[in-house]
């Protein structure tokens, strides 16, 4: 057993550098061979829905797990991709898949505009900037009914022709992998390790000569840009929208999902999404429990166990090596 | 000419009758940022709180409206207390490093369950009552008044007026403030920061509780109606700086004249995007606040 995962270790090393361990790889396979599994449609798209929640919660640890900013205001980012791909779509004919890189691409403006004017206030101020920018944004949706049809919703064209789930899955699995490799690459090159160390100490890594606005406003950016993505997929995705999209509660449960699988992991939060929304969607009956639940695990994870699911994760492994030292 | 005039002095007496209220719950909100560096996202729901036990005081209990609200206070300040004493206190023996942002994440937790909490012991449904007060008076304006509004708006002002005689004269009121200014300086004069602590996160619970109460009969009590004299106080809050009472005050009529400026000018739904935008060009040229005191915390932190 030691053995075995001494030579993993080894083996696996430098690609290690972009991401790939072994867990994550298994992962992926899994993921790419379980539309062969399931026949029942009902299952693949619960299955699309926590990978997309897995995506969401990974762009948001990359700022709250690394810049140590929580981007309360995620789904108003969300939200903005969402509409702005399905009113491309509606009001200009363009094809969804130009949709949803120009609603990345809007989300990413906006968020680098509210990065500029607020990321330099602290913490919990530009925290509370992207809240309203939010709630400021769903007022406009809501209120703007010529536009987006207000709370009645707008209908969207979807991406592919067959009301079959297996092209989404697919589509939604290639735009996971690409943000987790992104997101990994970023996160261990030097911008990441700047990004760290932004996080765990502002005034020592700003005295080492790091421009902190600058990256926070790179990394704020870069995570806006992938919740514009998301958004835009899930415009298509679902096919109806409503200002609800951007409701804070949206922001919660990406939240609560993103800190359950742990901080500053990146993959931690695509597995936590996996586990946690088919669960919760077992019990959807129980609506008020549900939520409760979420609040529950927040106070949990908040008070003892910081490190979340990918904590829990090494300390099994570590487990394992020290058990293999003795037999071994 | 007259019109004119007349249609000012209606807007400045609704922005201040709102603008009051908004104090108040901003003031609760200020203390605990500045005592006990907590950004409390669950302040909204012991506004909520305190309006169903208004409720309850007003039809099962049958007390005058007055006890109703004190009621509702009390009992607000009891549920602080076990929070404070079940959750942050624990939470501060184990973490130092990065307390604001795992309060406000605590915080987020505690709003949830006490939100949806609230939803499954009484349900989706309004619970509000006609009035306490009877009667509608005008202030010289052109449309009555419910007098609930006007005697809400006193209570307001008076409760702050005694928060603010409290901090500044008693030696509780001391220790609290010197806690704010320096912990462990506060600590070395033999105060005790736990109770200084409890007692602060209580009265803020208390101070939100009697906001909700006295408004019951133009909000009813409802699971999630905590959630926009929350934002409200943090647009006072990011729009005054912090730690500074009778900035809250201003901040609060700010606000209020605000929103009702833009409500009569674009129509409701759209004051949020007008209080925002302002906030944001404030925050732009003076980033720590309108009556920021120095050396307070802004913020920038």
């Amino acid at each position: 057993m030691k053995r075995f995962i001494m030579m993993s270790e080894k083996a696996y090393q430098p690609l290690g550098k972009i991401g790939i361990k072994p867990q994550i790889v298994i992962l992926f396979c899994g993921l790419l061979l379980a539309p062969l599994f399931i026949e029942d449609e009902f299952t693949l798209r619960i299955l699309i829905s926590s990978l997309l929640f897995g995506g969401l919660a990974m762009a948001f640890d990359f700022t709250s797990g690394f810049i140590n900013i929580v981007n309360f205001g995620f789904a108003a980012f969300t939200g903005l991709g969402a509409y702005t791909s399905a009113l491309v779509a509606i009001n200009l004919g363009l094809s969804p898949w130009i949709g949803i890189l120009l609603a990345s691409l809007l989300a990413g403006v906006i968020g680098l505009g509210l990065g500029l004017l607020t990321i330099r206030l602290g913490g919990i101020f530009a925290a509370c900037m992207a809240w309203f920018l939010a709630l400021a944004l769903m007022a406009v949706t809501a209120n703007w009914v010529g536009l987006t049809r207000g709370h009645s919703g707008l209908s969207v064209p979807p991406l592919f022709e067959t009301i079959k789930n297996l092209p989404y899955y697919y589509t939604i699995l290639l735009f996971i992998i690409l943000i987790y490799f992104l997101l990994t690459i970023i996160s261990k090159s030097k911008t990441g390790l700047a990004f760290r160390a932004i996080g765990q100490d502002i005034v020592a890594a700003s005295s080492s000569g790091l421009f902190a606005t600058k990256y926070k406003i790179i990394n704020f950016t870069i995570s806006c840009c992938l919740a514009g993505l998301l958004g835009g997929f899930f415009a298509h995705f679902v096919g109806v929208l409503t200002p609800q999209v951007l409701h804070t509660r949206n922001t919660v449960e990406v939240m609560v999902i993103s800190y359950l699988g742990g901080r500053g992991t990146i993959w931690g939060g695509l597995v936590s999404a996996l586990i946690m929304i088919p669960l919760m969607e077992n019990m959807k009956g129980l609506m008020e429990l549900r939520m409760l639940i979420y609040g529950a695990i927040m106070i949990f994870v908040m008070i003892f166990y910081p490190r979340g699911l990918a904590g829990l994760w090494e300390s099994g492994i570590n487990f394992f090596k020290r058990k293999g030292g003795f037999l071994g | 000419m007259v019109d004119m005039v007349q249609e000012i002095w209606d807007i400045l007496v609704i922005a201040i009758l709102r603008g009051g209220l908004y104090a108040l719950f901003a003031v609760g909100l200020s203390l605990v940022f500045g005592v006990m560096n907590i950004a409390n996202f669950s302040h909204g729901e012991f506004y909520m709180i305190g309006a169903y036990f208004a409720f309850f005081g007003v039809t099962m209990l049958h007390l005058g409206p007055l006890p109703s609200i004190l009621m509702a206070g009390l009992l607000a300040f009891l549920i602080g207390i076990i929070v404070e004493r079940g959750l942050f206190n624990p939470l501060r023996k184990r973490s130092k490093k990065g307390w604001l942002m795992n309060t406000f994440l605590l915080t987020l937790g505690i709003s949830i369950i006490m939100q949806n909490g609230a939803r499954m012991i009484w349900g989706s449904k309004f619970y509000g009552i006609t009035q306490y007060w009877q009667g509608r008076t005008s202030i010289f304006t052109s449309m009555e008044i419910a007098n609930d509004r006007i005697v809400a708006f006193v209570i307001a002002i008076s409760a702050i007026a005694l928060l603010w005689y409290f901090l500044t004269y008693s030696r509780t009121g001391r220790a609290i403030r010197a806690v704010s200014q320096d912990e462990t300086g506060a600590i070395l004069m033999g105060i005790d920061l736990n109770w200084i602590h409890t007692l602060t996160f209580s009265l803020s619970c208390l101070l939100a509780a009697i906001a909700g109460a006295s408004l019951l009969s133009i909000n009813p009590a409802f699971p999630t109606m905590g959630v926009i004299p929350l934002y409200k106080s943090w647009f006072v809050l990011i729009l005054v700086g912090m730690g500074n009472i009778w900035g809250t005050i201003y901040g609060g009529l700010i606000v209020g004249l605000l929103e009702t400026v833009s409500i009569k000018l674009f129509g409701a739904g759209w004051q949020d995007v007008i209080s925002l935008t302002v906030i944001i060009l404030i925050l732009l040229f003076k980033p720590s606040g309108l009556f920021a005191k120095k050396g307070v915390k802004s913020v920038l932190e």
